[in-house]
Parts: C-alpha cells; sequence; structure tokens
C-alpha cells in the first residue's frame, strides 16, 4: 500500500471509528468526543486533500480506489465543512431538544450518524469504480434522511420523507443505467466499473448514451438539479443547520463528482459533445429555476437552498463547458460556496433564536438589531451572490469565459443573463436582510446559541474566500487544473 | 429467464399497482423477491455466474425478501389506520400511467444485452411500475414499495446479464434494506406526529 492508500483508508475510518465510540461513551462526554474526535477526523482527510494536490500530475487510480486532484478538492472541502458543522452541533442540540429518536438518546445518535454521513461522505470520491460510488451515495442517503428529519417536528419528517423517497427513486434510475452499462462492459463484475475501463464500453453507442442520460438523470436527483429538485428547498430549510451545510457544502459536489466522473469516462464511448450538452442542459435549467425565488421574500434557510439550486446549476455548466478555465471556475467555485453557504446555515441556529419569526418568513434589519450576527450573514450572502471580491463572482466569469472558450455561444450567453439575474435577486435579499425595515421583536422561544463558533469561522471564511478570489484568475494555467481536465486516468 | 418467470413478475408489480390494502401489496412484493431468488438459482444456467455464486445471491434474495416482508409487517402492526388510505387515483389510473411509463421506457431504451429479450422488457416494466406506485399512491407505505419494486426490477437485470456481479447483488441489497429500515422508521414517525400513514398530511412545506 502506498502512502495515499493509507491516507484514504485513515480519511474513511476516523469518522466511522468516531461513530462507534459516541455510540460507546457515557452520555455526558459524547459531545466533548465529538468535536475532540471530529479534528484529526478532519485532519486526515486535508492531509490526503494536499498530498493529492502535491501529486495531481501523477494520481493514484486503481479498481477500488482513486486520489486524484478533483478529489482531493472535495475531502478539502468535506474536512472542512465536517469539523465545522461537529463544532457547530452541541449549540443547536442545546436548543433544540426535540429528536427524531427519543429526548434522552438524541445527542448520541445525533452525532453516531453524522459521523457515519462524514464517513460515507469521504468515501465518495475516493470511489474508484462507478459501482462503489453509486453504493456509497445510496448510503448517504439514509444516513442523511435521519439527520434531516432530527428534530422530529412535522415538517422535518415531510422533508426527509420527500428526501429519502426522490432520491431513492431517481438513484434506481440511475442504477438501471449502470446496469446497461455492466451488461456491455467486457470482462464483467463490479471491477468492469472502474471509472478507466467504462471507456472499453462495447454495446454500441445508442445504449451507451441511453444508459448515461439515466444515469445522470438519477445522479440529478440526489445533486438537486432541477427539474428534479423538489426535495432540495424542503431538506435544506428544515435540516438542523450543520446538517444543511453538509448537505449543501458536501454532499451535493460530491455526487456531482461522480456525474463528473462519469462523463469523463464515458465521453470517448458517447462523444464529448452529448456528453456535455446533457450537463449544460442540467445547469441552465436549474439557474433558470432558480432565479425567481431568489427575487422572492423567502425564510433565510429556504433562500439558502434556492441559491444552492443556482450555485450546483452553475458547477454543472463549468463541468459542462469543460475547457481548463471553466474547470477551473468550477473548482473556485466548489470552494467558495462550501464555505459560503456553510457560514450561512451556521449564523441560522442564532438568527432563529434571536428572531424565531425568520423560520416563516424573510429576515429584515439584521444587521440593525444584531451587528454580529449581520456580519455573519452579510459575508455569506455577499459571498453567494457573486458581489466582488467574492471568490464566487471570479469563478461565474471563468465558467462563462471557458463556455466562449469552448464555442458553447448561445449557452454562455443564456448563462450570463441568468447569473446576472441571480445576482441582483440575492442582492436585493442580502440588502432587505441586513438593513430592511427591523420588525417588531418577539421573545426569544429557544436558548440563544452561543455566537462565538459562528464569529470565529466567519473570520476564517473571509480570509480564505478572499485568499481563493485572489489565486483563482491564475489558477486555469496549472497542473492542479490540467489534472481536473484529464480526469481519472 | 423463462417468459413465464418474467410475466410472474410483471404480473406481481401491476398487483402492487392496483391493490387497496397495504397488507396484500406486501404479500405480493415478498412474493416477486422470492421469485427473484428462485429465478437466481437457474441463472448460472445462463452464464451469469458460477453455481456457488448464484446459491449465495438466491439465499441473500431470499433473505432480504423476508426481512422486508417482515419489516413492513412490523410498521403495518405499528400504524394501523382506521381504514385503508384512500387512493388518489383509481386503480385503472394508477395501472395505465405505469403502462404508459412501461411502454416509454421501452421504446427509448435500446437493447442493451441481457441474456433474454424478456427479461429486458420486465426490467423496464418493474422499474416503472415502481417508480408509478411511488408517483400515484398516497400511502406512504405504497411509495416504499414503488422503491422495492424499481429495485427488484434492477435485481433481475442484474441475474439477468451475462456479465453480473454478486458484489453489486450483495451491496444493493444491503443499501435497499438500510433505505426500506430508515422510510420504516420515518413511516412510524409520522403516523406517530400526524396520526395517519398519507403522503396528503405531508404537504405543509412548498413556495
Amino acid at each position: 500500500m502506498t502512502d495515499a492508500h493509507v491516507l484514504a483508508v485513515l480519511t474513511v475510518l476516523a469518522p466511522a471509528a468516531l461513530a462507534a465510540l459516541v455510540a460507546a461513551v457515557p452520555a455526558r462526554l459524547v459531545a466533548r468526543v465529538a468535536v475532540a474526535g471530529a479534528v484529526p477526523a478532519a485532519a486526515f482527510g486535508l492531509a490526503l486533500a494536499c498530498l493529492s494536490f502535491a501529486r495531481a500530475s501523477r494520481p493514484a487510480a486503481g479498481r477500488w480506489l482513486v486520489v486524484d486532484a478533483a478529489g482531493g478538492l472535495l475531502l478539502a472541502v468535506i474536512a472542512v465543512v465536517g469539523l465545522a458543522s461537529t463544532a457547530m452541533s452541541p449549540s443547536y442540540l442545546r436548543g433544540a431538544p426535540a429528536s427524531f429518536v427519543s429526548a434522552n438518546r438524541g445527542e448520541r445518535v445525533y452525532f453516531a450518524v453524522l459521523f457515519v454521513f462524514w464517513a460515507v461522505l469521504d468515501a465518495v470520491p475516493l470511489a474508484g469504480n462507478l459501482g462503489v460510488a453509486w453504493l456509497l451515495v445510496e448510503a448517504s442517503t439514509a444516513a442523511s434522511a435521519v439527520l434531516v428529519g432530527f428534530s422530529g417536528k412535522a415538517p422535518a419528517l415531510e422533508a426527509g420523507w420527500k428526501y429519502l423517497i426522490l432520491t431513492s427513486l431517481g438513484l434506481g434510475v440511475a442504477l438501471l443505467g449502470i446496469a446497461m452499462l455492466m451488461a456491455g462492459l467486457p470482462g464483467g463484475g463490479i471491477g468492469s466499473l472502474a471509472w478507466h475501463r467504462l471507456a472499453t464500453f462495447s454495446s454500441g453507442r445508442p445504449t451507451a448514451l441511453a444508459a448515461y442520460l439515466l444515469l445522470l438523470t438519477g445522479l440529478a436527483a440526489k445533486i438537486g438539479w432541477a427539474p428534479v429538485h423538489n426535495w432540495l428547498p424542503d431538506a435544506h430549510s428544515e435540516a438542523p443547520p450543520p446538517v444543511s451545510a453538509l448537505l449543501s457544502a458536501a454532499l451535493l459536489p460530491a455526487v456531482l463528482l461522480v456525474a463528473w466522473r462519469s462523463e469523463r469516462a464515458l465521453a470517448p464511448v458517447i462523444g464529448s459533445r452529448p456528453a456535455h450538452a446533457v450537463l449544460i442542459g442540467f445547469g441552465l435549467v436549474s439557474v433558470a429555476v432558480a432565479v425567481p425565488f431568489l427575487w422572492r421574500p423567502m425564510p433565510f434557510k429556504r433562500l439558502l437552498a434556492y441559491s444552492s439550486l443556482e450555485h450546483l446549476g452553475v458547477m454543472a455548466l463549468g463541468v459542462g463547458f469543460g475547457t481548463p478555465l471553466a474547470l477551473a471556475g468550477v473548482a473556485v467555485h466548489i470552494v467558495g460556496h462550501a464555505l459560503a453557504k456553510a457560514l450561512g446555515f451556521y449564523s441560522a441556529a442564532p438568527l432563529l433564536a434571536h428572531d424565531p419569526r425568520a423560520a416563516k418568513r424573510a429576515v429584515s434589519g439584521i444587521a440593525r438589531s444584531s451587528p454580529a450576527l449581520g456580519t455573519a450573514i452579510g459575508v455569506s450572502l455577499g459571498a453567494l451572490s457573486g458581489l466582488p471580491p467574492s471568490p464566487l463572482f471570479v469563478s461565474e466569469v471563468l465558467i462563462l469565459a471557458g463556455g466562449f472558450a469552448s464555442g458553447q455561444l448561445w449557452a454562455a450567453v443564456a448563462a450570463a443573463v441568468l447569473l446576472a439575474l441571480g445576482f441582483l435577486g440575492l442582492a436585493h435579499a442580502t440588502i432587505e436582510t441586513l438593513a430592511g425595515e427591523v420588525p417588531d421583536r418577539e421573545p426569544a422561544r429557544v436558548r440563544v446559541p452561543d455566537m462565538r463558533p459562528v464569529t470565529a469561522f466567519a473570520g476564517l471564511a473571509v480570509v480564505v474566500l478572499l485568499a481563493i478570489a485572489a489565486a483563482a484568475p491564475w489558477l486555469s494555467g496549472t497542473g492542479f487544473v490540467a489534472a481536473l481536465v484529464r480526469g481519472v486516468p | 429467464m423463462s417468459g413465464l418467470t418474467a410475466w410472474l413478475l410483471v404480473g406481481l408489480s401491476f398487483g402492487v399497482v392496483v391493490v387497496r390494502r397495504p397488507s396484500t401489496a406486501v404479500g405480493l412484493v415478498t412474493a416477486q423477491a422470492l421469485a427473484l431468488a428462485l429465478a437466481a438459482i437457474t441463472a448460472h444456467q445462463s452464464g451469469w455466474a458460477r453455481s456457488g455464486d448464484a446459491v449465495i445471491t438466491a439465499i441473500m434474495l431470499a433473505a432480504r425478501a423476508l426481512a422486508l416482508g417482515a419489516l413492513f409487517r412490523y410498521a403495518m402492526a405499528r400504524s394501523r389506520d382506521t381504514q385503508p388510505v384512500a387512493g388518489r387515483f383509481s386503480p385503472v389510473v394508477r395501472a395505465s400511467v405505469a403502462v404508459a411509463l412501461a411502454l416509454a421506457l421501452s421504446a427509448l431504451v435500446p437493447g442493451f444485452g441481457l441474456t433474454s429479450p424478456a427479461g429486458e422488457g420486465a426490467v423496464l416494466t418493474l422499474v416503472a411500475t415502481g417508480l408509478a406506485c411511488a408517483a400515484t399512491r398516497r400511502a406512504t407505505l405504497f411509495q416504499v414499495l414503488g422503491i422495492v419494486l424499481v429495485e427488484n426490477g434492477l435485481a433481475l437485470a442484474a441475474l439477468g446479464s451475462p456479465r453480473g456481479s454478486l458484489v453489486v447483488e450483495l451491496g444493493v441489497t444491503f443499501d435497499l434494506t438500510l433505505i426500506a429500515v430508515v422510510a420504516a422508521m420515518f413511516h412510524l414517525r409520522i403516523f406517530a406526529e400526524l396520526g395517519a400513514g398519507d403522503s396528503t398530511v405531508l404537504r405543509s412545506l412548498h413556495d
């Protein structure tokens, strides 16, 4: 085993072992063990990510495991958001005693399932095989559905139920595509589904194209691409905020990576143009569906959910354009979106404590009534709207430039118009949220969570977001982006 | 795979789409999964796998069928509605949706190389009936059964493939069981919280 393989195993095993540990320790120690244990779990992921960046030109790829630049990017995001979500969870749990399970086991079950989810998430970008990747994505549904419905309240149960049923049916459709591919791959067995072997599909282009369409349509239901996105706004708005952050910042891009790898692996069989066209189609439809909702006054977490729909659409466009510029934009977009969106969801817990009506209606004037909270929310919404110097502004420019460079003029122009409308909608929402009229205060119904973890994460996010924005324009000429263009070897 | 087996599996899936009582539907899905287990026994004769793998797959499919049947029975016993949840659509409409979806899939999806053409048609029909069941039934339990129908169709695809894989079968079985357990937990919580295993009570979230 190489050092990359050892680190990959440790990266997946660390959160899995932590899940077992929190299930076994005395109840009073659960939260402390969880937060302390999350540090090494994140460290393994970050170390592997650094290794994959350093060896971007010579990735480790086999039948079961792949450690490459694209996977490293996701591992870094999962590590940071996983650690931050774990750190934010104790204050959320103190303020929200209701539970999907009995109250006295709530904290233990929450952390155990959270770490199982984290372990599965870590394994998705490392899967060297489409079949294994599918199994992991399906497993992530079971774990994350429990977390979405964790509060046990009727809206959370509704959101969890929709998420479970729609994504499971979608993944069933994706599995039909995989079964079709498997029937046409020489050799047979699960090893034939290794990324680098998909190009050897031999049952003809029409069958490969049908399988690819089924695969991507099924994965789209899990990624939350329109028009199969119905679960996304509900799940993101009803899940506990630390879980919403993991769903939006880590899970959706991780599944997008599976779609990206599938496109790269199957393009030689079905042709680059149709392979890209499907992604561009999903991207444009997702942004087009999201934009009208960004213009409507909406509860804060629901606004963030529709912003996820828009940004996952932007990522699909970048992958579909497929040029070095566009892929550099996708890399920047994944990291920038993850940090800004996670900050937004982490701010939601103190926001709901500060103004419980924010669960049902649009927030207004938060910077006036709570400057610290307003700053965190302002950083999040400002970055997500693509307001310069947000890295998402740079990434969207890179993706659009990549679209023009790829010759997809109409798609690039349509995307530019939609993104401009999305920017205006979210910028308007940002101004209203921060500086709108302050509503009459209601007494807080729940204990106000500690703001310090959110403030600390906001500080970290600002520094990293600015650093990414500064580095982004030079990214497209690097070996890292060259590795993204090559795909899985 | 024989045409008779394919027709049997398709007939059972249409039964799930049209029947009124959840207990009958659970019985039909369990029978379908057991029929798949029997089909696995004969699958190695068509070159799918070594006989040892075929026996393991058959045992696994039978165990899954019985475990899911028991799980759904348990969930029904713990959440007995005073009367069955009324259908959103009549049985004729539900069956028509399933037939239309199956025909559309058969027309759009080219042959994908299973050992029997009847098997390919049965796979697509099972997937179509599963999707139709989840989309047209109101009872939460029936929506889960829709997922099981889709997965049974995919298990059939793996059995009918000339290059099947025991690992894939094992993984899919494990994942499906996990999803079914979580879905049963949700069904029970929904019943406890809202007093009915009816998806129409789950409509508070919309824009």
